[in-house]
């Protein structure tokens, strides 16, 4: 199926854009935001930021059933993506590629790696997906 | 405002009822509620419903599915939707119609037909894509709290399975559930990997199933039973792990909201708990909530399972039913079945899971939410009024 949804959050997908609430510092990402997650401002001001192409991760699973297209085993984290600069990071889901399993542990650094996740049909939609870096095992 | 109270429940056996329709399982516990019921009571007395479904089979459920499967035709039906806090959200929200004068006797009624839908959970969890959240199955979801409790408090799989082997040893002694068998640590372990770090039993069942209680105002209740059993309090909250807060990597902070609301308002605390049916989906989930719910210490779950406390005969028995694990998890039906359990053990009914003596009983749920980053908890607490 495709559909407008994938294409929404095109620029936060291929440039790691986020969004930091003025009040309170809670940083939304990939959503562009107009109330606040962290402090219920509502409206809410958000100053565009920049993250890093490096996460740290917070937890992990190894999922083995998914639908039979989908390749299994496969590791999915709760990352920690920090800004550019100070401020809070934006902690999202990330999909673990290139990595092998045993590498996989809670506080590792990651880093972002851009690539086509998937087609919608049309056309491919971009994006990040993390991995244990080369050499830094 | 007057106190609500449980005068009835009726439970159906739970498992993989294919030869039953969704209008036969609510049918079925309408009628096990009618038959429970001390003194009787017709149904031209009930005043109101709340129905609660996720409709996972997808029949267009609404109040009138009720209405339709038993006859209360003419009367207020609402169908309440809120995840796995489904069945005791829709509780919460018949007590207080009754609180407020506006329903003298409420019918609440869960029921989930899980098994007719060949495409299954981890397909309908895994909608078309694996990003940002689809794709993040229900093991996965739980199983990430798994991966961090163990990282920061050092809690052990072993430890994890503990509450499986609990739960399925109870389950053998309670009629009403799924899955009959008892298991070791061993066998938890030895099972396969579902979802790193959650082997297959340490998974509830894909079950089938519907009950259904009555709902009293205070100055009624003893027309229908003398031993009606108080709703003493209640607490519904939402929390997603993207607001920062590293507890919610480990934890759920919704539990805690709404147990705390819950205590607050009855004037119990987590030390007068004598009997809890809280929400095993997983053991994690279990383990968990031993901790959200204040049974014990931040990361203290795993001893707590360990020292055998949330045993049948232990300090603080926790799902004598067999809980979600052994008994199945109807979406729907969960809250309500575990709310019929807090009934019956509170008026010594429980027969081989009859925990000793209770006084003040627990009922508690935790869901997840839009694509598996929201979190929502129910807490309804009771006593012996
Ligand atoms: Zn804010």
């Amino acid at each position: 199926m495709s559909g407008p949804r994938y294409h929404r959050p095109k620029r936060q997908d291929q440039r790691l854009v986020a969004f930091e609430c003025q009040s309170c510092g809670w940083v939304s990402y990939p959503e562009r935001k107009r109330t606040c997650k962290g402090c219920s401002a509502a409206p809410a001001e958000y100053e565009e930021v920049q993250l890093q192409e490096r996460g740290e991760i917070k937890t992990f699973v190894v999922q083995h059933y998914l639908p039979d297209d989908i390749e299994t085993p496969q590791p999915v984290a709760i990352v920690d993506v920090p800004q550019v600069g100070d401020g809070e990071p934006a902690r999202i889901y990330g999909l673990l590629a290139e990595s092998e399993l045993d590498e996989l542990e809670v506080g590792r650094e990651v880093e972002a790696r851009f690539r086509e996740l998937f087609d919608d049909g049309d056309r491919p939609i971009n994006s990040f997906k993390f991995a244990v870096p080369r050499g830094e095992k | 405002m007057r106190d609500a109270y449980v005068v009835g429940a009726g439970m159906i056996d739970f498992g993989e009822l294919y030869d039953q329709s969704f209008d036969d399982l609510l049918e079925a516990a309408y009628l096990n509620l009618l038959e429970d019921v001390d003194k009787g009571v017709e149904p031209s007395d009930i005043d109101a419903g709340w129905y609660g479904t996720i409709d996972f089979a997808n029949e267009g459920s609404s109040g009138a599915s009720v209405a339709h499967a038993t006859g209360l035709f003419e009367k207020p039906i609402t169908r309440v939707e809120n995840a796995c806090a489904t069945g005791s959200d829709a509780f919460r929200n018949a007590s207080l119609a009754v609180r407020a004068g506006e329903v003298d006797l409420a019918l609440v009624i869960g029921a989930e037909k899980m098994l007719d839908d060949t495409a299954g959970l981890i397909q309908g969890a895994a909608v078309e894509r694996l990003w940002r959240g689809r794709g993040v199955t229900m093991p996965a979801f739980f199983g990430m709290r798994a991966t961090r409790h163990m990282e920061v408090y050092g809690t052990t799989k072993a430890q994890i399975a503990e509450v499986s082997v609990k739960n399925h040893e109870n389950g053998t002694k309670y009629p009403h559930a799924h899955q009959q068998f008892e298991c070791t640590v061993e066998d938890v372990q030895d099972s396969p990997t579902v979802s790193y770090p959650l082997n297959l039993y340490d998974c509830c069942p894909v079950t089938d199933g519907a009950c259904a209680v009555l709902l009293a105002g205070e100055d009624v209740a003893h027309e229908y039973t003398d031993e009606p059993v108080r709703h003493a309090g209640w607490g519904l909250s939402s929390d997603t792990f993207q607001r920062g807060d590293d507890l919610a990597l480990s934890n759920f902070p919704a539990s805690r909201h709404a147990s705390s609301r819950a205590y607050e308002r009855s004037g119990y605390g987590p030390d007068d708990v004598d009997v809890a049916e809280v929400h095993d989906c997983f053991s994690i989930t279990e383990l968990i909530t031993y901790e959200d719910l204040g049974f014990c210490g931040d990361g203290e779950g795993g001893e707590f399972i360990e020292s055998g406390a949330p045993r049948l005969d232990g300090h603080t028995p926790v799902n004598p039913s067999g809980g979600l694990l052994s008994k199945g998890h109807p979406i729907g039906a969960t809250g309500v079945a575990q709310i019929a359990e807090i009934y019956e053990q509170l008026r010594d009914e429980a027969g081989d899971v009859q925990v000793d003596d209770p006084e003040v009983g627990l009922q508690h749920n935790i869901g997840i939410g839009r694509n598996a980053t929201g979190a929502v908890s129910c807490v309804n607490v009771f006593d012996r009024g």
